[in-house]
């Protein structure tokens, strides 16, 4: 006997997860309670168990798909009935019966009517998204705006009259966004939808035009949570802080020099320093000197709450998206301890193995956009921080030193901070701050201090 | 063993913790003695571990839709084994929600307790267990109704006790100190027990209180109250006990803060890495209590850990059995809402269902 597990509302009303990791094969025998597959929700990142012991016959959605509670996830051919012949069948194609059970939609206590206005639609808070670069996201509303990318089959709120009169005019009603109670679209809608000709620009207006001509010069593709979640905290980030951005060059022919005398000495140690380290250490100095660029500006609590640790943020380019991962207390770390940290969290942040822990509390935030390309950038604020430090290419340049031009090891800085907290005057000191320590390596280990 | 001197030496303003065994299970009171036989520590460990077994099994019946929200009890169970120990059948037990092994001493069954998970208020009857309360969700309401009962008990003359359980995140509630005030005020015979897991869902102790430990909020009250290892069954055992007697033989309450940690999720909705460490995290499951009372009957003797694998295994087989109970118990009909109402059901109420069967004649019978 078959049974269909379909994904059950894990978290008090989910409305769907993506799946993160199959445990399980086509034709794999499975015991129940055994996991199956690995879940990203709103609430919590989880395994799923089987319910059943047997055989898997089919298996629904692929990594990085996004599963409605109470569509299908996994046939299980159960234990003791006709067995072999289940795993004979999961090897051969997927019959269209079961195509058809993938196809359901809206069953299930949830279900899956999508509302059409911002305002009806009510966000989970930042909870659950195990690798949003902010973990701290205050619930800020997503943008819930009907677009041309909505499938046609996703059910909207409407009234019978509105739907007629959207039919009759040719206007896909999923592109309306409602004003009624929960969003509903009303008769007034429809009609001030077709009088600002909206709708031209962004779908085909008659019915004639048909859905296959689009699908051919688009590809749909649904928001991962990630990408979800940094749209949110950029948006956050520029629509709060005052941003301002500075940059300079240093010149770091010291560094370039020490740093390969150290690799050269550590070589056998297996590590190799690169200069992001340094670039770690000294803003974890500076800062130091410099607290109104380790803190967070709380305007409607009239305070500002300084940050008495040095936890720096990494932003760390991943095939999924940015994430930020946190070097804590950077200011008591040495070098060394520093580069395997970093080392560490790349290789968690590619294997998508960082969690919360791992990306919470940071007090201030560097990105080396620098080791993909670019020279100078304009930084985005991670808010509430306040500041942000760019490190782009280190390049040869010609200098002036003394009277003549010379080879020089130029390292590009640029710096974004919020204007609200702090002025140029202090943003500049502290850079000079920065630019010295990398300028001169030797001052970084004078002031070096603290536990290994 | 725990007794009035001992209680002398433990006072919450001095915030000293009793406590028998340290983190590898070795006794650390000189001249010590368990009031428990070899027997009865061999099986509170067995239940110790069934406790375990059934909980993680209930996460993973829950993670398959086959149940509602579920509170872990992973790190907790010394707590619950050693209140099944003391706890008597003429004593109430006033539960919060996270008390899974103290439940099923008392005599709940297993399938009852999934059945209410599964949202079937049947499983609120507890058929073979007397004197026992359902789960209490509204935080710290049941500490007030534990009072209750044991002012009733007084009037009537009864030698028992009540065990009124709270978390930490309770004893923040104005209903905590109203129990423990009239508790007091009453001289009624109540044990408090305050499960200190360190966090209200998410809100740290130390955002919650000011005071050192949670015993102190007793002596307000002048209710006398310990703390004690939470995590350590031999000394949780020897202060029930004692609280037990202590409350009969002086009609006054008592107040246990049993240090612990959750070292699960709130509820399978919460995501605890969001607001711990997983430094902390580990620090804990160095304390775990089931190694820690495994560790001391293996220097006991008592116990070779090469049992517990098959053990397990036939815990498992019951629990799905239990499991499969709870799922094949009839669903509870809608009419059900009309019926307990009122002793003839009203006009109103009447018109009501007749709209609801008509409904489901109709468009229901379509489902």
């Amino acid at each position: 006997m078959r049974y269909m597990f379909k994904f059950p509302d894990i978290g008090e009303g989910l409305e769907e997860g993506k799946i993160i990791q199959w445990y399980v094969e086509n034709g794999q025998s499975i015991s129940s309670g055994d996991p199956l597959v690995k879940m990203e929700t709103d609430k919590v990142v989880t395994d799923i168990p089987s319910p059943k012991t047997g055989v898997i016959v089919q298996r629904f959605g692929n990594v990085g798909d996004t599963i409605h509670v109470g569509s299908a996830l996994v046939e299980i051919e159960m234990e003791g009935i006709a067995g072999a012949e289940a795993i004979a069948e999961a090897r051969t194609e997927i019959p269209a019966a079961h195509k058809e059970v993938v196809e359901e939609k809206g069953f299930g206590v949830v279900g899956t009517i999508e509302v059409a206005g911002d305002g009806a639609y009510l966000p989970s808070s930042g909870e659950g998204l195990g690798a949003a670069p902010m973990p701290t996201a205050a619930p800020a509303p997503i943008p819930h705006t009907p677009s041309d990318s909505l499938p046609s089959s996703v059910k909207v709120l409407a009234t019978p009259v509105a739907r007629a009169i959207a039919k009759e005019l040719g206007i896909q009603i999923q592109q309306v966004k409602g004003s009624g109670p929960a969003g509903r679209i009303t008769r007034k809608d429809i009609e001030q939808y077709h009088s600002s000709k909206a709708y031209l620009s962004t779908a085909p207006s008659t019915p004639a035009s048909p859905q296959t001509e689009q699908a051919e010069r688009l590809t749909i593709k649904p928001l991962s949570m990630i990408r979800k979640t940094i749209a949110r905290n950029m948006i956050r980030s520029k629509q709060n802080a005052a941003h301002m951005s500075v940059m300079d060059e240093v010149e770091v022919s010291a560094l370039v020099e020490g740093r390969a005398r150290l690799n050269q000495s550590l070589q056998e140690k297996g590590i190799k320093l690169s200069y992001l380290p340094f670039v770690v250490k000294a803003v974890a100095m500076a800062l130091k000197n410099h607290p109104d660029l380790n803190a967070e500006l709380d305007l409607e609590g009239d305070r500002v709450i300084y940050k008495n640790y040095y936890n720096i943020g990494i932003a760390v380019d991943t095939e999924d998206g940015l994430v930020v991962p946190v070097i804590r207390d950077a200011d008591k770390k040495s070098l060394l301890r520093i580069a395997t940290e970093l080392a560490e969290i790349s290789v968690k942040a590619r294997e998508r193995k960082l969690t919360t822990a791992d990306m919470k509390d940071g007090s201030f935030t560097i990105t080396s956009f620098g080791s993909i390309g670019g020279y100078f950038a304009v930084p985005v604020i991670n808010y509430p921080q306040v500041g942000i430090l760019g490190v782009g290419k280190l390049t040869q340049k010609p200098v002036v030193a003394g009277n003549e031009i010379k080879i020089g090891n130029l390292l590009p800085i640029s710096m974004s901070v919020d204007h609200r907290m702090v002025d140029g005057g202090e943003v500049g000191r502290f850079l000079n701050e920065v630019l010295a320590y990398l300028q001169d390596p030797l001052l970084l280990m004078v002031n070096l201090g603290g536990e290994n | 063993m725990f007794d009035l001197q001992t209680l002398d030496k433990y006072k919450p303003i001095d915030d000293k913790m009793y406590q028998v065994m340290d983190k590898d299970g070795k006794v650390i009171i000189k001249n010590w003695k368990t009031g428990l036989s070899e027997d009865d520590l061999v099986q509170a460990y067995k239940d110790l571990l069934f406790e375990r077994t059934a909980d993680q099994m209930a996460i993973s019946y829950q993670r398959q839709g086959r149940m509602f929200t579920y509170p872990p009890n992973l790190g907790q169970e010394a707590i619950h084994i050693a209140s099944g120990k003391v706890i008597k059948a003429e004593d109430w037990l006033v539960p919060a929600f996270r008390e899974l092994g103290a439940w099923l001493a008392k005599g709940v069954s297993l399938w009852e307790i999934f059945l209410y998970f599964k949202g079937h208020e049947d499983g609120s009857k507890f058929l073979n267990a007397a004197r026992m309360l359902p789960v209490s969700v509204p935080i710290a309401s049941q500490l007030l109704h534990a009072v209750g009962l044991a002012y009733a008990m007084k009037y009537k003359g009864e030698e028992a006790a009540v065990f009124g359980y709270v978390g930490d995140g309770g004893t923040s509630e104005g209903d905590f100190h109203e129990a423990l005030n009239f508790a007091a005020v009453w001289d009624v015979p109540v044990v408090f027990v305050v499960q200190n897991n360190q966090f209200a869902i998410s809100v740290p102790l130390k955002m919650q209180t000011r005071s050192k430990n949670l015993a102190l909020k007793g002596l307000a009250y002048d209710v006398d109250s310990v703390l004690v290892d939470g995590n350590d069954f031999l000394a949780m055992h020897d202060v029930l006990a004692f609280a037990r007697e202590h409350v009969l033989k002086k009609k006054r309450p008592f107040l246990i803060e049993a240090r612990t940690y959750r070292r699960g999720a709130h509820t399978t909705s919460d995501d605890p890495t969001k607001y711990r460490s997983k430094e902390e995290e580990e620090h804990w499951a160095e304390l775990d209590p089931a190694a820690r009372l495994q560790s001391y009957l293996v220097s006991k003797k008592l116990w070779d850990p090469k049992d517990e694998e098959a053990l397990i295994a036939g815990y498992k087989k019951f629990i799905d059995s239990e499991f499969d109970k709870a799922e094949a118990y009839p669903d509870y009909k809608l009419e059900d809402v009309f019926g307990f109402m009122y002793q003839e059901m009203p006009v109103e109420l009447k018109r009501q269902m007749n709209n609801y069967q008509n409904f489901m004649n109709l468009e229901g019978a379509q489902k």
